[in-house]
């Protein structure tokens, strides 16, 4: 396993899986998470409006791909562990989360199937990206994608990235790069859904097919 | 029910974890005794840093000078000096390590220091609850740099910690107080503050003149030790005990009653 | 013990080896539905428990009650969904009289997930929760593995394939509660006449803001069996008597007692 792409064989039999396409982008203002909304059992599309941008905290949220019941539990236990923190020592940053994902997910990778981008904005840092693959590393990133869509458009999004864009500019960059892994994977699918992160707290957009198919 | 004879009354002192029925914890306050009668140690908050100092008395002349360290590090950004129990000291700095290291297990990243000092505060507490333990012999001053700035902290063998500018404790105490209101602590850097640091110790020592003592200063400031806690260089103490000797001098005429 | 016991594993499987197979569970292969309306959510179930090719029964209940106004469909294996919502809807009372709160359909669908997700699936329970509480209706749905979704409306059991082929092109946003029990029980229809592993009646639960629950058990019956043409009873003495024996297998013995000289210790 690369760590990219999520291995199907790999789940339990009969288990929900989360064949995604997910990215997180930095930009001027803080930090944009996207997502497509498929998830599926083996042929059958569960849930064709799933929502896999999770909050964790005020303005963290976590981009989930591979099993779904992993996924949440850890999620789950990241909120938990955010919100004690925030009794304890105060606001937590993305890179405090983002560790706690990366504990869960190197401490138990016998038993998990999880591959999760944790992005946020905070004072100190505005807005980050960590990428923490299958195996449970974690890399600081401009911009991270995952899931099994992802493999379509590394060549994409290498070309157009660029540091410091404006939110419209991230936001498309962001739909047609979705646009497209969701075009090429079969796992992916329905709408395109973005969680917008910055001073000004959290903005919620959602993409139908007929949108963004054209873009 | 019937409260019991007058002349009961003193096992109240002998209990840990029971209150006198005056509301009081003698063993805190024992405690508390313990550590005014301890070498004074001192700690300054400055616009860049901690400087952190204590009076070590010298018992035995055999002693190798300079080689018997009493301010220790609880984490490569925090520091601590106490007054009191040295043993006491030493096992609370222990508990303080610990948790600097659980703290960076779980976040990955060093530990706050209010974090810590809550965490010590709690743990500290703890020891007034039970009939099987004593109350900490120490107050403890805990300084460290984070991502926040500065703090200085002092926590009392009650488990009660307060955030100062200028702390002191031990004998002096008093002497080192009074000296540190004078200083306009906000706005100090740390390399003036080891001098003053030096100043107020031998001002400290002034009611225990009758033993020998060993000034130890250290610092944690961004531009010398890099937000690092660490024994000021051997030339600085060398120029700040000059100074404090230069100072100490000039005020013997001037020299001020002090209560014990 | 809590928990499962792996303690006869090494013994199935030298009985295994030996010829002896595993005993299959009871699996309701179902179809179960849950869909929102405006004011409320409603919950549907087929009534037909399958052992592999047999029908074990015609009529059995897949609605469960988790509280009084938290329900919850099951499918799957049916010990599991039986059991896991028995213990749930216990945790959930215990918590409810700690709390002084009536239960929340959130609470019981995190302490459902969390128990499936401890036990990685092999607690075969496959459940659609709906129900009223204090902040409003609520629809969710769970996999055995711990995962969980959210939606306007769910199907889930062998038969959800036919029942969201008539979810997906019925359902619209601001249904009635009459619209929405049409919607759920011709989805369940679906299943039943589509589906192998579902069939016999519908069963239907209507949870309605500010109202009580109502469970509309055989809500629809069609599969009633038609009567026959003709009786096919044998009437009493069809067969002939040869011989007739009676024996007398017990003595009986009888003795009269006065109550009153009875001595009772005080």
């Amino acid at each position: 396993m690369n760590g990219i792409t999520v291995d199907i064989e790999h789940l339990k039999k009969g288990e929900v899986s989360l064949g995604t396409s997910i990215m997180a982008v930095t930009f001027k203002d803080g930090v944009i998470l996207g997502a497509d909304s498929r998830t599926t059992t083996g042929a059958y599309i569960a849930n064709r409006v799933t929502d896999k941008l999770t909050q964790v905290h005020d303005t963290i949220f976590c981009c989930r791909s591979g099993s779904a019941a992993d996924t949440q539990a850890i999620t789950d236990v990241v909120r938990y562990h955010l919100q004690m923190y925030t009794a304890q020592n105060g606001k937590p940053t993305t890179k405090i989360a983002a560790s706690l994902f990366q504990e869960l997910c190197y401490t138990n990778k016998d038993h998990l199937t999880a591959g999760i981008i944790c992005a946020g904005y905070d004072e100190k840092k505005k807005g980050s990206v960590y990428s923490i693959p299958i195996g449970g590393s974690i890399h600081q990133q401009d911009y991270a994608i995952a899931g099994s869509g992802s493999t379509f458009i590394y060549g994409y999004c290498n070309k157009n990235f660029k540091k410091n864009m404006t939110k419209d500019e991230t936001v498309n960059f962001i739909k047609t790069s979705l646009s497209q892994a969701i075009k090429w994977d079969g796992s992916s699918g329905g709408v395109i859904r973005l969680v917008i992160l910055t001073k000004d707290g959290i903005e919620r957009l959602i993409f139908y097919p007929d949108e963004y198919q054209e873009a | 029910m019937m409260l019991p004879p007058l002349s009961f009354l003193p096992i109240f002192i002998d209990f840990n974890c029971i209150f006198s029925p005056d509301g009081r914890n003698f063993q805190v306050e024992y405690a508390t005794k313990a550590v005014e009668n301890g070498g004074t140690s001192i700690g300054i908050k400055c616009k860049d840093g901690i400087v952190l100092a204590v009076e070590k008395v010298v018992n035995s002349k055999l002693l190798v000078p300079g080689k018997n360290k009493k301010i220790q590090t609880i984490d490569r950004h925090v520091g601590v000096c106490y007054s009191g129990l040295i043993p006491d000291g030493r096992h609370l700095v222990n508990r303080g390590r610990d948790e600097a290291q659980s703290y960076k297990s779980l976040y990955k990243e060093p530990i706050l220091v209010p974090s810590l000092i809550d965490r010590l505060g709690i743990y500290v507490q703890n020891y007034t609850c039970y009939n099987s333990v004593r109350p900490f012999g120490v107050s403890a001053i805990v300084g460290g740099i984070d991502d926040n700035g500065p703090h200085l902290y002092m926590i009392e063998p009650s488990g009660v910690y307060w955030g100062y500018n200028g702390a002191a404790t031990g004998k002096g105490r008093q002497a080192a107080k009074s000296e540190l209101e004078k200083l306009d602590l906000p706005n100090l850097t740390t390399r003036e503050a080891v001098k003053e640091a030096a100043k107020i110790i031998y001002a400290a020592h002034e009611s225990n003149k009758d033993k020998d003592f060993e000034l130890e200063i250290s610092w944690i400031n961004y531009e010398d030790t890099k937000g690092r806690h660490e024994s000021i260089p051997e030339e600085l103490l060398k120029e700040a005990i000059e100074y404090a000797a230069a100072q100490s001098d000039e005020e013997e005429s001037s020299d001020e009653e002090m209560e014990e | 013990m809590v928990g499962l016991s792996f303690d006869n594993y090494q013994r199935n499987q030298y009985l295994a080896a030996k010829g002896v197979g595993v005993p299959k569970a009871t699996s309701t292969g179902t179809t179960i539905v849950g869909c929102k309306f405006n004011g409320g959510v409603i919950i549907a179930a087929d009534t037909r428990a399958t052992a592999g090719p047999i029908v074990a029964d015609k009529n059995c209940e897949k609605l469960h009650r988790l509280s009084p106004t938290i329900w919850c469909a099951g499918a799957g294996t049916a010990a599991d969904t039986e059991m896991v919502t028995q213990l749930i809807s216990s945790n959930l009372e215990l918590h409810s009289m700690s709390a002084n709160r009536s239960p929340r359909v959130v609470t019981a669908l995190t302490m459902l997930k969390q128990h499936l997700y401890k036990y990685q699936g092999h607690i075969g329970a496959y459940l659609i929760v709906a129900g009223i509480d204090p902040t409003g209706a609520h629809l969710f749905s769970i996999h055995a593995h711990g995962s969980t979704d959210v939606g306007f409306y769910q199907s889930l059991g062998s038969g959800s394939l036919a029942a969201m082929a008539v979810l997906e092109s019925n359902w619209r946003d601001g249904l009635t509660k009459e619209e929405a029990i049409k919607l759920c029980s011709d989805a369940i229809e679906a299943g039943i006449w589509n589906d192998l592993g579902s069939g016999s009646n519908v069963d239907v639960c209507v949870m309605e803001i500010g109202k009580d629950a109502q469970l509309y058990r055989n809500y629809l019956t069609p599969n009633t069996r038609a009567q026959k043409s003709k009786s096919y009873k044998f009437p009493r003495g069809s067969t002939a008597i040869l011989k007739e024996d009676i024996y007398k297998l017990v003595d009986v013995e009888e003795e009269v007692v006065n109550l009153d000289t009875m001595q009772v210790d005080a």
